[in-house]
């Protein structure tokens, strides 16, 4: 590899002045600029309208998939996330693959059931946020009735694989740590995946 | 009533962090600010570290709806720039390390030169293709090493928020890279 003198190194890194440069330093100093002004050349384009149009997309809405749920009958459950002992685990498990019999959602062949449980003590809220809410929060809530810092949901999602972490009280970005598959955020954190299943008819 | 008398937010260019409270409030139009403040740098970035036009614009594209989505997580609101930078960064690195050998490169479409176009301005594209050859011919790492540093006019302090990397492993990493870019562009002479 050709070889750059260490004064030149310092004088290109702003911490000497060139003034003592030998000329071939700055015979190199001055190709290495050239090369820079080249290509801090823009080049043409935008993707402006595309990033406004994602932007600009109203949230899922999740509103009528819940009603279902609440209103119509035969449900399956899959996947599954945080537990508290293997004991709940086992529990979650064994509902998550048996079909329910009592009221339920009508699913759709490319859709399916997630549960989310995650266990936060002393939190004042969770929900989920991914990639099946647009990563808004808002549509997600779990609840936790009998107030044991165990907090759980139901939603209705597409068959196939999708991204979420847990917020927290808001504001409080958490991966499932029992996922068991995560995924690059794009910014050096990862995302939890869940990946829902079709229903076995 | 408008106008209370106090220099409203309209009279000047609003920081980054204003505009991020704007787009964390609901405004979700204010985003466009962000897109028309950084997104030339930021497809510049792109375009050298992936030698391909069409790929540089999803990566960026990607990366900046990324950012609106997860706006709320940008924990310093004042250096949107580099959190940007930083996320644009990642999706140009994944495409690389998805992106197979066979893939289009600048040495398989050189610019085509338009006839209508001046001597002067034809030979600043032979140059221009002859250096985006030579950067290609640079590790991943070095050439943004480079092009943060020469290009996007960073200080070290600012690759190291965008990079994650230590100072000192940067200022290795731009040295080797000036050497071997100037290497390269003398093969490419």
């Amino acid at each position: 590899m050709m070889h750059i003198d260490p004064q030149l190194q310092r004088v290109l890194d702003g911490e000497l002045p060139s003034d003592d440069l030998t000329p071939l330093q700055r015979e190199q100093s001055a190709a290495l600029q050239r090369a820079a002004r080249l290509l801090a050349e823009a080049p043409v384009g935008s993707v402006a309208e595309r990033v406004m149009a994602e932007v600009r997309r109203p949230p899922l809405r999740l509103g009528q998939r819940m009603a279902q749920w609440l209103t119509e009958r035969h449900a399956v459950t899959i996947a599954v996330r945080p537990i508290w002992s293997l004991a709940l685990a086992a529990a979650l498990a064994a509902v998550a693959v048996i079909p329910s019999r009592g009221p339920g959602p009508v699913l759709g062949e490319q859709e399916g059931i997630a549960q989310f449980v995650g266990r936060f003590p002393g939190a004042r809220s969770v929900e989920v946020v991914g990639s099946f809410t647009d990563w808004r929060p808002g549509a997600v809530v779990l609840r936790d009735d009998d107030h044991d810092g165990i907090w759980r949901a139901s939603v209705v999602l597409p068959v196939g694989e999708h991204e979420y972490m847990f917020v927290v009280d808001g504001e409080r970005w958490v991966a499932d740590p029992l996922a068991g598959r995560y995924v690059d955020d794009g910014f050096g954190r990862q995302n939890a995946l869940l990946f829902v299943r079709p229903l076995a008819r | 009533m408008i106008g209370t008398g106090v220099l409203s937010a309209t009279d000047r260019e609003p920081t980054d962090g204003e505009v991020v409270a704007r787009v964390l409030a609901g405004d979700g139009e204010a985003f466009g600010i962000v897109i028309r403040r950084y997104e030339a740098g930021l497809l510049r970035y792109a375009t050298r570290m992936l030698g391909h036009p069409d790929a540089a614009a999803d990566a960026v594209a990607e990366g900046l709806v990324r950012a609106y989505r997860h706006l709320a997580t940008c924990r310093d609101p004042g250096r949107l720039k580099s959190w940007l930078y930083r996320i644009v960064g990642n999706r140009c690195r994944s495409h690389l390390a998805r992106r197979s050998t066979s893939d289009l490169s600048l040495d398989d479409a050189p610019p085509i030169a338009d006839p209508q176009d001046s001597e002067a301005a034809t030979e600043r594209a032979e140059q221009l293709a002859q250096v985006e050859r030579a950067l290609e011919t640079l590790s991943p790492e070095k050439r943004e090493a480079f092009l943060l540093k020469h290009v996007e006019g960073m200080s070290y302090e600012e690759m190291a928020a965008v990079t994650g990397e230590r100072i000192p492993t940067l200022k290795m990493r731009v040295h080797r890279a000036r050497a071997a870019l100037l290497e390269a562009l003398k093969e490419y002479e």
